[in-house]
């Protein structure tokens, strides 16, 4: 065996310690960057990402037709529709709207679940039955089902072009009834300083021209504009007020910086309630129910009863008239929307 | 410990870091396609 001596092995200890610090270091500085990563980013989406999450972004089970405990407005019509119902579905937001028309015109018993009870306890958030008169299939599958067919009448924003393509491919005209109103809306953190913003400020944010809160009068930080997913209604509905106007990329960057994303006002004010945002005005004018009633907001737009125009269920002539009745009109008002009709 | 060791154990520990941040990266990416941004904008920090 080598035999060292004192000076050999206060070398050998420190050429050791070196080494050992400098590994280390290395997974220090891992570390360090990955523990930045989930603070800035990671944190921020942890839990909320998958489909099942996405598919319950209303709490679906607050909403169900017929049931004791229950959100839904109660119009006491003398209407009850019967025979052949028409089957309903609708984006997210408007769920609150077309499970009221169910739970105040369609008969008890008629909305059911695969296995009896409801769940959310699986990749769609929901568990209608194939017979059931309500289904939660959302804009983007939703679209396709009442040009396919399976659905009858579908409440939902206007149509993507894609959907407008699907439709004319099948050889399917759809028809639009506008029964309510609804704004478009912009929003931020609620600790961000900005409260407002122009159009054409907006535009410039989502074009990339703009990469600064600065920029628009805010802080100095970097502005993180938030898409949506292709074909739901809120991303058709941003595209529209695009315009010509091309959205941008932006760099990875910008995922650390200040967001600004949009949807609808009622599903943020009454469906998620979430106080960590705020709603901006635009064009110095916020999107209140008096704003969207008076159209001095910017971008208010309607939102439709949709059904196949060769669909020969009688109960849906009933159903529009009912809607755009003064019974109609009231149930679209307490479901949280502005009335299309005065 | 033998340089040749120590060089191991450096490259070993780069490697298992580096690993890591991808998949903390792809990670990252999927779930940022697929969450909801109006959690995403209220949970940032100011």
């Amino acid at each position: 065996m080598k035999q060292y001596n004192t000076a050999q092995m206060q070398k050998r200890s420190q050429l050791l310690l070196r080494q050992w610090a400098a590994i280390l270091a290395v997974a220090a500085l891992f570390a360090a960057f990955n523990f930045s990563m989930y603070q800035v980013l990671t944190r921020r989406l942890a839990g909320n990402f998958d489909g099942t999450f996405q598919a319950r972004m209303i709490d679906l089970e607050s909403y169900l037709p017929h049931q004791e405990e229950t959100k839904l407005p109660e119009t006491h019509t003398s209407l009850t529709l019967t025979g052949d119902l028409p089957v309903l579905d609708g984006a997210t937001a408007l769920v609150p709207v077309y499970a009221a028309v169910i739970h105040n015109l369609y008969p008890e018993g008629c909305v059911t679940f695969e296995g009896g009870t409801f769940s959310d306890d699986n990749s769609t958030g929901e568990n209608f039955a194939a017979d059931s008169v309500m289904q939660y299939k959302n804009t983007v599958r939703g679209y396709k089902a009442v040009v396919d067919g399976e659905t009858d009448v579908f409440f939902g924003a206007g149509p993507s072009k894609e959907q407008e393509a699907y439709a004319k491919e099948q050889g399917v005209t759809l028809v639009y009834v506008p029964i309510g109103l609804e704004a478009f809306v912009f929003f931020v953190n609620e600790k961000n300083p900005v409260d407002g913003l122009t159009s054409d400020q907006i535009r410039k944010i989502y074009s990339g021209e703009y990469t600064n809160w600065s920029d628009v009068g805010g802080a100095n930080r970097t502005i993180n504009p938030v898409s949506r997913l292709a074909g739901s209604g809120s991303q058709t509905s941003f595209l529209k007020f695009m315009g010509d106007t091309p959205v941008g990329g932006k760099s990875l960057f910008a995922l650390t910086g200040g967001a600004i994303g949009f949807s609808f006002r009622y599903y943020m004010e009454g469906i998620v309630e979430n106080e960590a945002v705020k709603i901006i005005s635009l064009d110095g004018v916020y999107p209140s129910a008096d704003h969207i009633r008076d159209r001095s907001y910017p971008l208010v737009s309607s939102f439709y009863a949709i059904y196949r125009e060769d669909n020969s269920n009688e109960n849906i002539s009933v159903l529009i008239s009912w809607l755009l009745s003064e019974e109609g009109q009231r149930l679209v008002e307490e479901s949280g929307y502005v009335r299309v009709v005065e | 410990m033998k340089e040749r060791t120590f060089l191991l154990i450096l490259i070993l520990t780069a490697g298992i870091g580096l690993a890591l941040t991808i998949a903390h990266f792809l990670y990252a990416i999927y779930a940022y396609q697929h969450c909801s941004i109006i959690y995403f904008i209220g949970k940032e920090l100011w």
